[in-house]
């Protein structure tokens, strides 16, 4: 397989899932972008990353996750700014055409932004990427037992957050 | 651990589509970074030498220049040992007049020869210094 081909074929079978963290975990379309553009920079430059990777899709995750951490730390200063970016709404899931569902996505994107960023990292691979709390932890950089309790931490405060809609829409 | 319905819920939720425009920006922003590199990746043929000189290739390009130097200045300086080398070795004749030389030397310095005082006969003695005890009868 040539590397252009490798460097697509790696693109159509991860990108989607790379973008979706990193848009939940930055909250920042420009960023998630950005970030996105570095992995596969990188991945040009040294294709043989991917080969010693037990699972290519957590492997990558884990890349996105230090690059994000990363850029996180370069900004130092712009933290803050960064935090605010996180509590607003940004558009992490596909709109609807259903009022209500569209209402709760709303909340729901507003909650997961209230969230600490690593804690939003695990509830994103948990839910809708469905890994195990194993792969979670390879891919965080975690022990498994953290994994295990930010997820337990995160989806209690979404619980709390989101009750009263959820009824209303069960 | 098996999900409950709030955990169901939040799984339902359709995540937002990455925009295609972004497909051939980032691909193409990434094999203008891979350039060369891309177009020649061989990992069989590649990668013994990229895992040895990647760590630090300026260092690896200032040894070879410190070599480049060593081996020009040892060219520099073999050249007078290799005329000399052509000269060949000296003649059996060139040899036995150095050596005629030096005899010559030497004798000027120590002066005529002088023989030498013989040396006195070696007599075996008795190997006790005891006198032998004469007994009369």
């Amino acid at each position: 397989m040539s590397p252009p081909d490798f460097l697509a074929r790696v693109y159509d079978d991860h990108a989607q899932a790379l973008f979706a963290f990193l848009l939940n975990f930055t909250r920042h379309e420009t960023e998630t972008k950005d970030l996105l553009q570095d992995l596969f920079v990188k991945l040009a430059k040294q294709p043989s990353l991917l080969e010693a990777a037990r699972d290519e899709r957590t492997f990558l995750i884990r890349l996105a996750h230090n690059q994000a951490i990363d850029a996180m730390r370069r900004r130092g200063a712009r933290e803050k700014k960064h935090e605010q970016f996180a509590a607003e709404s940004v558009a992490v899931f596909a709109t609807s055409a259903d009022p209500d569902e569209r209402v709760f996505r709303q909340a729901l994107a507003e909650a997961l932004g209230e969230l600490p960023p690593e804690q939003r990292a695990v509830v994103h691979l948990k839910l809708w990427e469905g890994l195990t709390f194993e792969a979670i932890a390879e891919a965080c950089g975690i022990p498994l037992n953290t994994a295990a309790s930010r997820y337990r931490y995160g989806l209690d405060k979404l619980r709390a957050r989101l009750r009263p809609l959820y009824e209303e829409i069960k | 651990m098996k999900p409950d319905d709030f955990e169901k819920q939040l799984q339902r939720q359709p995540l937002r589509a990455i925009p295609g425009e972004w497909r051939g920006e980032i691909l193409s922003a990434a094999r203008r970074a891979g350039g060369h590199q891309l177009l020649t990746f061989n990992p069989q043929r590649t990668s013994w030498w990229r895992e040895l000189l990647w760590p630090c290739p300026q260092a690896w390009a200032g040894l070879a220049a410190v070599w480049v130097v060593i081996l020009a200045l040892n060219g520099a300086t073999r050249e007078p040992v290799q005329v000399a080398a052509t000269q060949g070795p000296p003649t059996a004749r060139e040899m036995l007049m150095a050596l005629k030389e030096r005899q010559r030397l030497v004798s000027q310095l120590v002066g005529p020869c002088v023989p030498a005082e013989p040396s006195r006969r070696f007599v075996p003695r008795p190997r006790s210094e005891l006198a032998h005890p004469t007994v009369a009868v």
